[in-house]
């Protein structure tokens, strides 16, 4: 019941929106009257989402809860993770767009921006946010990094090894990206 | 501050909610006439409130293609309408002319506040007069593919005044030195909680926090978007709104209520002539208990800043409009009432502004 606390906490810090949110037991998120400053936009990006997805991705509320996202994407073809594809937890503060949302890779990737636990290092995810951005951006920005990874050591890769290797040994790091990914993302 | 703002709050007063819903009561049985089911709740569907609803079936009483239709009634009056309806019609239609005043007294009601928002709530009054001239009677359903026809590309519109902050239409956009443009509001709390860089191109904003509305661009989108800005003022109007702002838009509630209550005034000579008892009774008392009121909060302010003032004596200004409007047998006595009033608070003012000078 993780997403009905989370849910109650969100609406208190929006300023009492109403206790009919807060009742999680619905089937699906609460009504719009009663949502926050947050949730409406996190509402907004969702049906936006559903008009226009970004390609090769999709992302949609996992639960009950509005906060708790669940995403796809695609491995984009011509990189060794095509074909694959990778979960991704979207985790929305309560003070959402001001604060950036949390993703987590689901699938194991063999990346040099991914480490083990799942964690990205995107600088649109950290420092580089902008409450003008959206989820549709982030996922196109996740989406650049199959295509584009940053090994350089400016760019701080979370694993060194496969950023050395990715610098040193193309064919070899992409082996066992696609490796990887038919192991885990398939 | 407290001492003027008790009187608002106070029971008694006339611009208390409480009144304002009894109001409400009263001319509920004149709204069924002037709406039917069916607009009412397309109306709602539409998010328009009661408010709206008056402002704009004031408006629209004032226009000539009602006068076409109330001669075209009166040459049925003989086996249609009662006389003393048609005769309390005819009345109304005479008073039509003072509800000229409306618009003055707007004008004066927002002359402490800036004239911005003067402009706002003219523009808010039209607004909805004509969406309902344009609707007309029952082909309400169409309304929505109806405000998109009539603007060719209102999804691109809809699309480039929306904010990026809050992806809803610009709510009092502010734009910044970069000339991006956001809700005065979203633009804010990005200032307080992400730095001072623009949300779209990361250019420094040297003061996020004092953003002023782009009055152009608002007033723009007022015309464009009526319907929506009209469900955010609701939404900001309502009590369940952002804790943040909470001042201003208490502050703008009140004001509201002044503006419906000179509205109900207005709309209502009939249910007020039907009780003329009760209504003698409720001007004896207010104007008794306005002037004890006013002793009190003299009493009480010590020294007061010139804004009060000038706030304190506009209400005065406001409530002698209101007596007048509401007496018509005995506007003298509320008259010379508030006039009376007026003056005792200008030489206050001025004694004060002396004292001042003398510290």
């Amino acid at each position: 019941m993780m997403s009905n606390s989370m849910m109650t906490m969100t609406l208190g810090g929006g300023g009492g929106g109403g206790g009919r949110g807060g009742v999680g037991g619905g089937r699906s998120w609460p009504s719009t009257t009663s949502v926050s400053a947050s949730g409406k936009r996190i509402q907004k990006e969702m049906s936006e989402l559903s008009i226009d997805p970004p390609p090769d991705c999709s992302a949609s509320p996992k639960g009950d809860s509005l906060y708790h996202w669940v995403a796809t994407i695609f491995g984009p073809p011509g990189t060794p993770y095509e074909g694959g594809i990778f979960f991704l937890d979207i985790a929305f503060p309560i003070d959402y767009p001001f604060k950036p949302p949390k993703v987590l890779f689901k699938t194991r990737i063999y990346h040099c921006n991914v480490d083990s636990a799942g964690n990205v290092s995107l600088d649109i995810l950290k420092d580089g946010w902008s409450p003008a951005l959206t989820i549709s951006k982030v996922l196109l920005a996740l989406r650049s990094i199959f295509t584009n990874p940053a090994p350089s050591p400016a760019d701080k890769p979370l694993v060194p090894g496969i950023a050395h290797l990715y610098l040193a040994d193309r064919v070899k790091h992409d082996e066992l990206a696609a490796e990887w990914t038919l192991r885990f993302a398939r | 501050m407290v001492t003027d703002n008790k009187p608002v709050t106070s029971p008694q007063n006339p611009k208390d909610p409480p009144r304002k819903q009894s109001h409400a009561v009263e001319n509920a049985g004149k709204d069924d006439t002037l709406f039917s089911p069916r607009f009412r709740s397309v109306a709602a569907m539409a998010g328009w409130d009661e408010e709206a609803l008056l402002v704009a079936s004031l408006v629209v009483e004032d226009t000539p293609d009602r006068q076409i239709k109330h001669k075209k009634r009166s040459n049925l009056q003989n086996f249609k309408t009662p006389p003393t309806n048609s005769t309390r019609k005819r009345r109304a239609q005479r008073r039509s002319p003072a509800s000229i005043p409306v618009v003055v007294l707007d004008l004066d009601e927002d002359g402490s506040t800036s004239k911005q928002e003067s402009e706002k709530n003219k523009i808010q009054s039209r607004v909805p007069a004509e969406m309902e001239k344009k609707t007309g009677d029952d082909e309400l359903d169409t309304k929505g593919s109806k405000s998109t026809g009539e603007i060719p590309c209102i999804d691109r519109l809809r699309e480039e005044l929306s904010c990026a902050i809050c992806l809803d239409i610009c709510f009092e956009p502010s734009t910044t030195p970069c000339g991006h443009s956001f809700c005065k509001k979203c633009l804010r709390s990005a200032a307080d909680k992400c730095g001072k860089r623009c949300p779209k191109c990361r250019d420094l904003v040297r003061n996020g926090r004092s953003c002023k509305v782009n009055t152009v661009l608002w007033n723009t989108i007022q015309l464009l978007f009526p319907q929506e800005v009209e469900a955010r003022k609701a939404a900001a109007a309502s009590p369940s709104s952002n804790t943040e702002s909470q001042p201003k838009s208490a502050a703008r509630v009140s004001h509201y209520n002044v503006r419906s209550r000179i509205i109900d005034a207005l709309n209502s000579p009939e249910s007020e002539t039907r009780d003329p008892e009760r209504r003698s009774h409720r001007i004896r008392s207010r104007s008794f208990r306005s002037s004890s009121r006013r002793d009190v909060s003299v009493r009480a302010r010590e020294l007061p800043s010139q804004d009060e003032d000038a706030a304190f004596a506009l209400r005065l200004q406001r409530e002698e409009f209101m007596e007048a409007f509401r007496s018509p047998s005995e506007p003298r006595n509320s008259l010379a009432l508030a006039r009376a009033n007026l003056r005792a608070m200008a030489s206050h003012a001025a004694n004060i502004r002396v004292r001042r000078h003398g510290n």
